[in-house]
């Protein structure tokens, strides 16, 4: 755990140092009285810093083991990948396909290739959380986005 | 003695059977929008207002009131069987509620639930008749130092939301509130870290980072395992009553739920989380096992859940008293109160004393019929976690995809969302607690404006804040909560020898 302890943490200290850097960019004080807009964020950036190095000092006084399973296999992260692929795609989808058509995808792909769904309760399933949960949403005026079709 | 006779006429008119129909679909139909993950209280009232225009004022906000409170709820359902919080209030109920799901005990969540948020609203009712102006009067002390004195004592809870570790926890606590400060800063309109995209300067909508830490952070790491394999709630489930030996431990986290969220829901400008998140930390600083805290521990569903809607009914009290609206759902409420030709505030009693009553009385009403309702409904709730995994993860997603997308109609929110899920999910692997995000997240904006208004009242004094003594108060109590949690994370080797030394 130390190792990747570290490198977590080497990543919020990463993330400390750009907030820092990011607040000094804008006003410390305010044209009004006290703090500005840059004064709470930067000192906020400041305590990371200072958390990060303290719990990076920490990884190197002692070391505690991995836990097991901590990394996922190569199917869990093929899983992962799927599931954020899917996700990834309806988003660049979803305003030109249309809510309805998108949801058709998405839901299609991952019943049957992560879900290993039989075709027929698939395609039921694809139509409720496409079409039925748009038809659901619509009815409640919730706006969903058309598309090039409209649905 | 006129309170009591108004408050009977108030039943009188509440219990006609046309009032108390509207009360039983308000309550059906607000538990139903907040079940759909996104769709919190506010978005649910709001959305559900075109179904009242019809109505007399009365029976309108009678149906409004039910709405409100059965949307909380419904918040609630979606929190313990799927770790995806409707609203904020329920975020804190994922830790323990969803635990207790995964043991077979979303039964016993969900009623214990529906038990403490009944006696949490029904006693804040009962406060609304008999202190409701006084304690209006005490409400309006606060301005904005006792505001962020009040919000340092909520940050402060932070260290109580610590899991194995206290730096994690304050790290969590300072990303949560760097992400609140990205947008327009409030006081003089700068943009802060918006990086040139123009939806950042909105600054980072709740829904998407809740969604994303919780619901899809847990999908991804079930998904490590075979979707197959994953077994909801162990197949079956349980009773919607607490286990006998828990009895009394509800009951104390009940009641302190209930005096918590009662005052919170005084104060102008707090929120439903702050008194949830509040009342988790409370009974986990009272536990004799704070450690177990996030394992499945029944108080640690009882206390927020009555605290939330206990503050849900309190923030009634400055809504009816002084025309202020205590919350977004409230002001909601006020909005649909200014439609139906009445203004909230102190003459809305003398002038409309039928209709104020009337709805007084329809709140305790509506908490009733939630609990028939909700109580033989539990395990029909619970029901769901029957539903394979691997097919119920395809609609939490397409149910999170909508509620990201539908707070501002823009994918923007759709691809945060998703960014939150893959930081929950590296969070979680790394074993950082997400919950103290979630309230700095909340709670940031609001404590900036407080510090920089206070200031501006102060001309650039810092003493305002010790000379206030409302202010004074709640910065003693923050730093007894500070020195006690950093005591109690101090290794307990040190402990003793500080111990021993002073012997």
């Amino acid at each position: 755990m130390s190792i990747v302890d570290r490198v977590a943490w080497s990543a919020l200290l990463l993330f400390g140092v750009f907030v820092v850097y990011e607040s000094l960019q804008i006003k410390y004080y305010g044209s009004d009285f006290g703090p500005g807009p840059g004064f709470f964020s930067f000192w906020l950036g400041v305590l990371v810093i200072g958390l990060s190095v303290v719990e990076i000092g920490r990884t190197f006084r002692r070391s505690v083991p991995l836990p097991a399973n901590f990394f996922p296999g190569r199917d869990g992260l093929l899983r992962i990948g799927y599931l954020l692929g899917a996700l990834v795609a309806s988003v660049l989808l979803l305003e030109r396909l249309g809510y309805s058509l998108t949801m058709f995808l998405f839901c299609g792909f991952l019943l049957r290739v992560l879900g290993k769904q039989a075709w027929w309760l698939t395609v039921i399933l694809t139509l409720l959380g496409s079409f039925g949960t748009a038809y659901l949403f619509r009815q409640l005026q919730v706006i969903l986005p058309g598309g090039i079709f409209g649905i | 003695m006129e309170t009591f006779q108004h408050l009977m006429g108030g039943f009188a008119t509440a219990l006609s059977p046309l009032n108390l129909l509207f009360a039983t679909i308000g309550c059906i139909l607000g538990t139903l929008i907040g079940v759909l993950p996104g769709l919190g209280p506010a978005a649910g009232t709001a959305l559900l207002i075109p179904i009242t225009f019809k109505l007399d004022p009365t029976a309108a906000i009678i149906m409004l009131a039910a709405i409100y409170y059965g949307a909380m709820y419904g918040g609630t359902i979606t929190s313990v069987l799927v770790n995806v919080p409707g609203e904020a209030a329920s975020v804190v109920t994922c830790l323990d509620g969803y635990a207790m799901a995964k043991q077979g005990r979303a039964g016993a969540a969900l009623g214990i639930a529906a038990i403490g948020s009944f006696i949490g609203g029904s006693v804040a009712t009962l406060g609304l008749v008999v202190m409701a102006l006084p304690l209006s009067h005490f409400a309006l002390k606060f301005g904005p130092p006792e505001y962020f004195s009040l919000i340092l004592v909520g940050l402060s809870l932070v260290m109580a939301l610590a899991g194995k570790s206290l730096t994690k926890a304050l790290v969590m606590g300072v990303v949560g509130l760097i992400f609140s400060f990205v947008g327009i800063d409030p006081i003089e309109g700068a943009p802060r870290f918006d990086f040139g995209i123009t939806q950042l300067l909105d600054g980072i909508r709740f829904v998407p980072v809740v969604m994303g830490f919780f619901g899809l952070g847990e999908i991804l790491v079930n998904a490590e395992q075979s979707l197959e394999s994953v077994v909801m709630g162990e197949g079956k489930v349980s009773s919607f009553l607490p286990r006998r030996d828990e009895y009394r431990i509800c009951l104390s986290a009940i009641n302190r739920g209930t005096w918590l969220g009662f005052f919170l829901g005084l104060i102008p400008g707090t929120n439903s989380a702050v008194a949830s998140f509040m009342s988790y930390a409370i009974e986990k600083k009272v536990s004799k096992h704070p450690e177990k805290f996030g394992t499945g521990l029944i108080e640690g569903v009882a206390a927020p859940e009555t605290a939330n809607n206990s503050y849900a009914n309190a923030a009634l009290i400055p809504l009816f008293t002084l025309g202020i609206p205590g919350s977004p759902t409230v002001a909601i409420l006020m909005g649909a109160l200014i439609m139906n030709g009445l203004t909230p505030g102190p003459l809305l009693f003398s002038q409309h004393a039928t209709f104020v009553w009337a709805v007084i009385a329809s709140l305790y009403i509506g908490n009733v019929i939630l609990l028939i309702l909700n109580l033989p409904l539990v395990n029909w709730w619970a029901k769901l976690l029957k539903i394979p995994y691997n097919i119920l993860v395809v609609f939490i997603l397409v149910f999170c995809i909508i509620g990201a997308y539908s707070l501002n109609n823009s994918v923007f929110d759709v691809g945060m969302m998703i960014f939150c899920g893959l930081l929950g999910y590296v969070f979680k692997k790394l074993d950082f607690p997400l919950a103290p995000a979630i309230l700095t997240l909340i709670l940031g904006p609001q404590m900036e404006r407080s510090l920089r208004e206070s200031l501006s009242l102060s001309q650039g004094d810092y003493s305002i804040f010790f000379t206030r003594w409302i202010s004074l108060v709640l910065l003693i109590i923050t730093a007894i909560i500070f020195a006690t949690s950093a005591w109690q994370a101090l290794p307990s080797a040190v402990r003793e020898e500080s111990k021993g030394a002073q012997v």
